[in-house]
């Protein structure tokens, strides 16, 4: 898979990752690699992996490996492609308006959005803060419907 | 000037704009006669309802703040520690006091702030101090601050007859010099006694008892280079031009005197600034001056050139090591330099970045925690322990009401019901293919 970031497939990756980025945002996106839209996720992201370099890390999850399930459960990743924000260790959440604060589904529409959203949530982290709002407008962000848990 | 008319329903009779100055007893409450605020500066007609305006509060405070400072600053001072006053201090001792509007001088006391503080303690004073804070509504509770209690009054009196009195009889001087010199006292009393007899003695006394750092007696070796560059300088040219001592090549003018004023410079040292002239007494002309004054200059570069190669040919300028450190300590400290120079830089690079980054960051602790960590791996002196495969980072859950320590003791509890879902499935009955219920009766009927 040259033309994607560096995937990870393992749990072990995924906790080093997660435990070795520190004071920086750690960007983990889960999808499949046949998956359309993950595919122009990852595009956008190898874009900006090296603007964003100096606070922000990018990997990428394989969902299909049966060592990253545990994650897909813990993070309850329904739809494709979940991104999901740490920083040192920390779950972000932003809200962009949708029902689902802990991640971000779907695609962005520009590199400029993803750098964004990536600043937003350093900036609140810097500050303390666990919840950040998104600095999109709605139009650029993608929509989609959030399935309750039971249904 | 504009005055306000609260009550609509007034009569006709007393319109307010003519009738300033007359008492409305019919209304009364509404307004009186003008009168200054001493604390705001203002004439008003307010009455009575002035003081407890917010400007008058705020003008109050800082009125008595100022008086305040000046009676803690100065009058408790010498009330603690009543010291004499002297005549040409009196004029800077007056205290204004506001209350009673009445202005102390010190000319004819004896000790500082003396009137002021019999004034202070008085009753007349305690008299004006209450109508004030009455009139002007200080706050009757703070009266203890603004005056002296009789207490205090006649322990400062008793602290000034005792004063008197060993002024009288003649003791220590350290008294009439003042507080200044209280911690010299003991030492420089017996000096002061006998000041007038002795001076020089004094000074001699003082300045090896006292430890004080002693002028310089003896050049020291720069001071010794430029007396002897002065000389050099000064010799020629009262005596010799164009000397070009130890230098041999220039020597205008074929001088006689070549070698004896080699042997005069060096000799200069021994002889120190009484030194005589062995040669003749030439004046030569200007230009044999400014040769003189070259070569001069050149001596005493030699000099400080000699001197320079007896320490080791390095100075600071070249970045030798000071003379006090040994050869071998020079190259030990060269080495660790260079060793702990690397880490140095990368050491203060940390120690800035951590120092710039905000405290107060997600996850702050456990970054700082995790670094700690990273380092000793790196030295090799922390085994990497590997975290279980159970770890779970800290995550808040999308349906979520608690702590995000509490979604992930829910969804490991969670966890275990569905493993054991699983392993109770993972006995599922052995595949087969499909046989049709006529087959199966037909094979039975078989």
């Amino acid at each position: 898979m040259n033309y994607l970031l560096t995937t990870l497939t393992k749990k072990q990756e995924v906790d080093s990752m997660i435990r070795d980025t520190i004071d920086k945002v750690l960007v983990l996106c889960f999808g499949r690699a046949s998956d359309s839209i993950f595919l122009q996720l990852d595009e956008i992201l190898y874009k900006s992996v090296r603007e964003v370099s100096k606070f922000a890390t990018v990997a990428l999850v394989d969902i299909d490996s049966d060592d990253v399930q545990v994650y897909i459960k813990y993070f309850d990743i329904t739809l494709i492609p979940s991104t999901v924000f740490f920083f040192n260790a920390h779950h972000m959440k932003m809200d962009c308006g949708s029902a689902d604060h802990t991640k971000w589904v779907g695609t962005f529409l520009r590199k400029q959005d993803f750098v964004d959203v990536v600043e937003a949530i350093y900036r609140g982290a810097m500050k303390g803060k666990l919840i950040v709002t998104c600095p999109l407008p709605p139009d650029r962000i993608p929509k989609f419907q959030l399935l309750y848990k039971d249904v | 000037m504009p005055i306000q008319n609260p009550n609509p329903n007034k009569k006709k009779k007393k319109h307010s704009n003519q009738d300033d100055d007359e008492d409305d007893t019919v209304q009364g409450k509404q307004q009186t006669q003008f009168e200054f605020c001493k604390v705001c500066r203002l004439n008003h007609n307010q009455g009575r309802r002035h003081i407890y305006f917010p400007n008058h509060k705020k003008a109050l405070s800082s009125f008595l703040y100022r008086f305040q400072s000046k009676f803690k600053n100065d009058v408790a001072f010498y009330l603690k520690k009543p010291m004499p006053l002297r005549p040409e201090h009196a004029a800077l001792n007056r205290l204004w006091c506001v209350f009673c509007d009445f202005d102390i001088l010190e000319y004819d006391s004896s000790f500082a702030c003396g009137n002021a503080i019999a004034h202070l303690a008085s009753a007349e004073h305690l008299k004006g101090l209450k109508s004030f804070l009455w009139k002007y509504g200080g706050g009757m509770d703070r009266m203890d601050s603004f005056r002296i209690s009789e207490s205090d009054f006649t322990k400062w009196e008793k602290k000034c007859k005792l004063l008197k009195s060993e002024a009288a009889g003649g003791g220590s001087h350290g008294s009439l010099i003042g507080p200044l010199n209280d911690i010299h006292n003991e030492s420089k009393s017996e000096y002061v006694n006998s000041f007038d007899k002795n001076k020089l003695d004094c000074l001699t006394s003082d300045v090896k008892c006292s430890n004080s750092v002693v002028p310089l007696q003896d050049h020291t070796i720069e001071r010794s280079q430029i007396s002897h560059s002065k000389i050099c300088t000064v010799g020629p040219q009262i005596l010799h031009a164009g000397t070009g001592v130890g230098l041999g090549a220039r020597t205008p003018n074929g001088l006689p005197g070549f070698f004896g004023n080699q042997h005069y410079t060096h000799s200069v040292p021994k002889e120190g600034p009484a030194y005589s002239c062995p040669n003749d007494g030439k004046v030569y002309p200007y230009e044999g001056i400014a040769i003189g004054d070259g070569h001069s200059q050149g001596t005493s570069s030699e000099e400080s050139r000699l001197q320079t190669q007896e320490n080791g040919g390095g100075n600071v300028h070249s970045g030798a090591p000071p003379p006090w450190f040994s050869a071998a300590e020079k190259i030990q400290l060269d080495n660790k330099l260079n060793q702990g120079l690397g880490d140095l830089v990368s050491s203060l690079g940390e120690q800035m970045k951590t120092s710039k980054l905000n405290p107060k960051r997600v996850g702050a602790a456990w970054a700082e925690r995790r670094k700690i960590e990273l380092e000793l791996e790196k030295r090799g002196e922390l085994v990497r322990h590997d975290f279980g495969a159970d770890w779970l980072p800290n995550f808040g859950r999308v349906w979520q009401s608690g702590s995000r320590k509490d979604s992930r003791k829910e969804f490991l509890g969670e966890n275990k019901t569905w493993r054991k879902v699983d392993s109770q499935i993972e006995k599922p009955s052995q595949l087969q293919p499909y046989i049709s219920k006529r087959m199966r009766t037909e094979n039975t009927a078989e």
